[in-house]
This record gives structure tokens, C-alpha cells and sequence, in this order.
């Protein structure tokens, strides 16, 4: 019932495409066309070679937790009852990183480097949240 | 701005200073085994400054290493402790030539260096959350305006957001290499008493936030010769005052000023 007052995503020109991705439960990212750099947040400029030709290319939604954080407290009243919960700043193996929560386990099982894959929470008819859970480790 | 709902983080629940530093200093804790063991000297030991200045919000409130763990989280790997006070006031300081100034009160604190570097990446894509942070090219060019290295500093005044952003911008200005923190905060180092005090109000973690000015101003008051109970010298069994570097940053990380100062 709170999940229907926590922020909804933010579109922009930018952004709108990833989002809709998500809504078809699909990680799209921009790749450089020029340089193959695949990077996030969406820009219409490439950060590496400045290149505005671009592709869009679906993530296969894995990667590892780079770095992570557990909230003990809300700074957003409609977080309260999720408490502790897990922000992590997680590597897909196509290169960008995402800031996302970690579910699928307890606040003290998430290590640095622990892989993990992507999973959908539909927040709205229009949204779905890509989070991620660990994974085990196979080829 | 960190903290607003149409931020492309708040649908996760991600909001933040507190939040964005922690995610720093958790990658630290990975990459160089940091971690509460360490920045639980700093907290400490500023308390200590803290609790000789009066005009200390944490005056009268002295801090062990078991008042740091009990401490509760606010986002985990941060305490409590591990994180600045919130502040209303202010701080000011005049900067004018050495001419002018020798007709003023106070004898004049002299700029020997400044340096400036901005790594400017957002968090979530930075590769320098463990360092090396715009520290170390802001302290690198500071030192070498002012001709000196960092053995000739006295004291530091640090730009202390969080117990984490010390250790990596002294790490970051040469004062040890990357994970020795623990050991070089060890044994009362920045303590009064110590061979390196660090933050001598109590820094922003203890005395009061007034952003990059608590720093800057305690450096310039401390070689002025004003801070009393705290005055670096004789009575705090620290060295006298010659030299004094000071920090400043802002976003996570992500903007870096360091300025050396110098008696007159």
C-alpha cells in the first residue's frame, strides 16, 4: 500500500527509453556507435568520444555488486516500513553501473563483488523497477 | 538536490550525503580493508579537540571508542559518529593583501598554496571512491606552489563530511599509503598530544558544519594564536604552529580545493 507513495521514475528525453525498457521487463542501455562505449545515465553525447551516433542494446541483466549500502533510516517517509533496506551501486557485464536495491537476501549477505541478476518489481501499469538478486555463480 | 523525489535514485530509495559517502566508503572497505576500526580513531580523537573548545557543540560530551559501536547506524557502514553535525551559523573570513593587513588586530595568516581538482564523475560511475579522489592532485599542486611536501605540515584541517573523508584525503595528500590508515590513526595520532593533530575544533564532526570554513577558519585561528584551551604548542603538548594544510570538498567526492597557510 505505501509503494503506491514512493517517486515514480522521472522521464525525460534522455531517459524515456530505458524506462519503457523496463516496462517490458528489458535493461536497454545507448551504445556508442562510434566507440562501443555502452554507458549510463542516457545522454544524447557519448562521455568518452563525443559522439552522438547511438544504438540501444539490451542487457542480459547480470553483474556484480561494485559497492553497497544498508539505510537504517528513512529519509523518505514512504522507505519507513522497507527498513533496513539495500541501495547498491551494481556492474552489468555489458559495463554500466546502476543504482538499484538488492533483494532476494538478508541486508547482511550482500558482499562487494557478489554477483547478482536482474528481477522486476511492477511498481504502477506504466513502471517496473529493475532490482537485483544474488545469483549462483555458473558460467 | 540530493534529497529530491524526481531524482533518478529516489525510486530506489536512495537519497542523500550521508548515503552517497557511504557508498564510498564501502568500496574502500573492499578494495583496502577500511573500515569502522579505523574511522572510529578519527570520531574519537576530534571529540577530544572538541571537548577544549567551548564553542564545541560536543563541548561537554566526551566520546570513547564503546560510545562510537554503540553508536546506532544510520547507513550502514556509517555511525552515528561517522557523520557531521547539522549547523546553524556562520563563519567569516577576510582575505586581503599582506599590505592591508598589517594594519589590522591579529597578525595575518599567510597563502603559501592553493590547488584545486574535480574529479566531477557521479558517484554511481566513479572509479575513485576508494581514491585516488581530486585530493590527490589538489594536494599535489598546493604543496608544490608552496614549495614544501607534507613533511613539513604541523597540523591539518580536514573537510570532514563523514570519519571516511579524512582518511582518504590525508591518504590521498601522501600522509600514508592506501589502507595504512589504521595504523597511522592508531595511538592518539591526531589527538591533542599527537604527532599529527587533525581538526582542531573538533572539525565539523564535533565543533560545528560550516562547510569548507570550519577547516579554513581553526587553520588561520590556530596560527593566529587564538584558540586557547586548544592552541596547538606547548599546551596541548603538540608542535607550534608553522605551517597548516586544510581541505575542502564538495558533491560526493567529486570537487576538491586544498590550501596551505602559513604563519606570519
Amino acid at each position: 500500500m505505501s509503494e503506491v507513495h514512493k517517486p515514480i521514475p522521472h522521464i525525460n528525453g534522455d531517459n524515456k527509453e530505458f524506462w519503457a525498457g523496463c516496462k517490458d521487463h528489458e535493461l536497454r542501455f545507448q551504445k556508442c556507435k562510434t566507440c562501443g562505449h555502452v554507458r549510463w545515465p542516457a545522454s544524447f553525447i557519448c562521455p568518452i568520444c563525443y559522439s552522438k551516433e547511438i544504438e540501444w542494446i539490451v542487457s542480459g541483466g547480470k553483474g556484480k555488486v561494485y559497492t553497497f549500502i544498508v539505510y537504517h533510516v528513512a529519509y523518505d517517509r514512504a522507505f519507513e516500513s522497507d527498513l533496513p533496506y539495500v541501495v547498491a551501486d551494481v556492474e552489468l557485464e555489458e559495463g554500466p553501473r546502476l543504482v538499484t536495491n538488492i533483494v532476494g537476501c538478508r541486508p547482511d549477505e550482500v558482499r562487494c563483488e557478489m554477483p547478482v541478476e536482474v528481477m522486476w518489481q511492477d511498481i504502477t501499469e506504466e513502471f517496473s523497477l529493475p532490482k537485483f538478486k544474488p545469483r549462483s555463480q555458473t558460467i | 538536490m540530493l534529497l529530491e523525489r524526481n531524482a533518478d535514485d529516489a525510486v530506489f530509495g536512495h537519497f542523500g550525503a550521508a548515503a552517497g559517502y557511504a557508498l564510498a566508503a564501502r568500496r574502500a572497505m573492499h578494495t583496502m580493508r577500511t573500515g569502522p576500526e579505523t574511522w572510529k580513531h578519527i570520531a574519537v580523537g576530534q571529540r577530544k579537540w572538541a571537548n577544549l573548545n567551548p564553542a564545541a557543540a560536543l563541548y561537554d560530551r566526551p566520546m570513547t571508542s564503546e560510545d562510537y559501536y554503540d553508536a546506532r547506524w544510520v547507513v550502514e557502514p556509517f555511525r552515528l559518529f561517522d557523520i557531521c553535525l547539522m549547523t546553524d551559523g556562520g563563519r567569516a573570513m577576510i582575505i586581503t593583501s599582506t599590505e592591508r593587513a598589517r594594519d589590522l588586530r591579529h597578525p595575518p595568516v599567510l597563502i603559501m598554496g592553493v590547488g584545486q581538482h574535480n574529479p566531477s564523475c557521479d558517484v554511481h560511475q566513479a572509479t575513485h571512491l576508494a581514491g585516488p579522489t581530486g585530493a590527490k592532485k589538489a594536494g599535489e599542486m598546493a604543496l608544490r606552489m608552496a614549495g614544501i611536501t607534507v613533511n613539513d605540515i604541523d597540523a591539518c584541517e580536514i573537510y570532514d563530511c563523514f570519519t571516511y573523508t579524512v582518511e582518504i584525503t590525508l591518504q590521498d595528500y601522501g600522509f600514508f599509503g592506501p589502507g595504512e590508515g589504521k595504523d597511522w590513526f592508531k595511538n592518539g595520532t591526531l589527538e591533542p598530544g599527537g604527532r599529527m593533530p587533525v581538526n582542531t575544533s573538533g572539525g565539523q564532526l564535533s565543533e560545528g558544519y560550516y562547510m569548507g570554513l570550519t577547516p579554513l577558519s581553526e587553520a588561520a585561528m590556530q596560527l593566529m594564536g587564538r584558540c586557547e584551551a586548544r592552541q596547538l604548542g606547548p599546551g596541548t603538548n603538540t608542535k607550534s604552529p608553522e605551517i597548516l594544510l586544510c581541505s575542502d570538498n564538495g558533491g560526493i567526492l567529486q570537487t576538491h580545493s586544498c590550501i596551505v597557510l602559513r604563519r606570519s
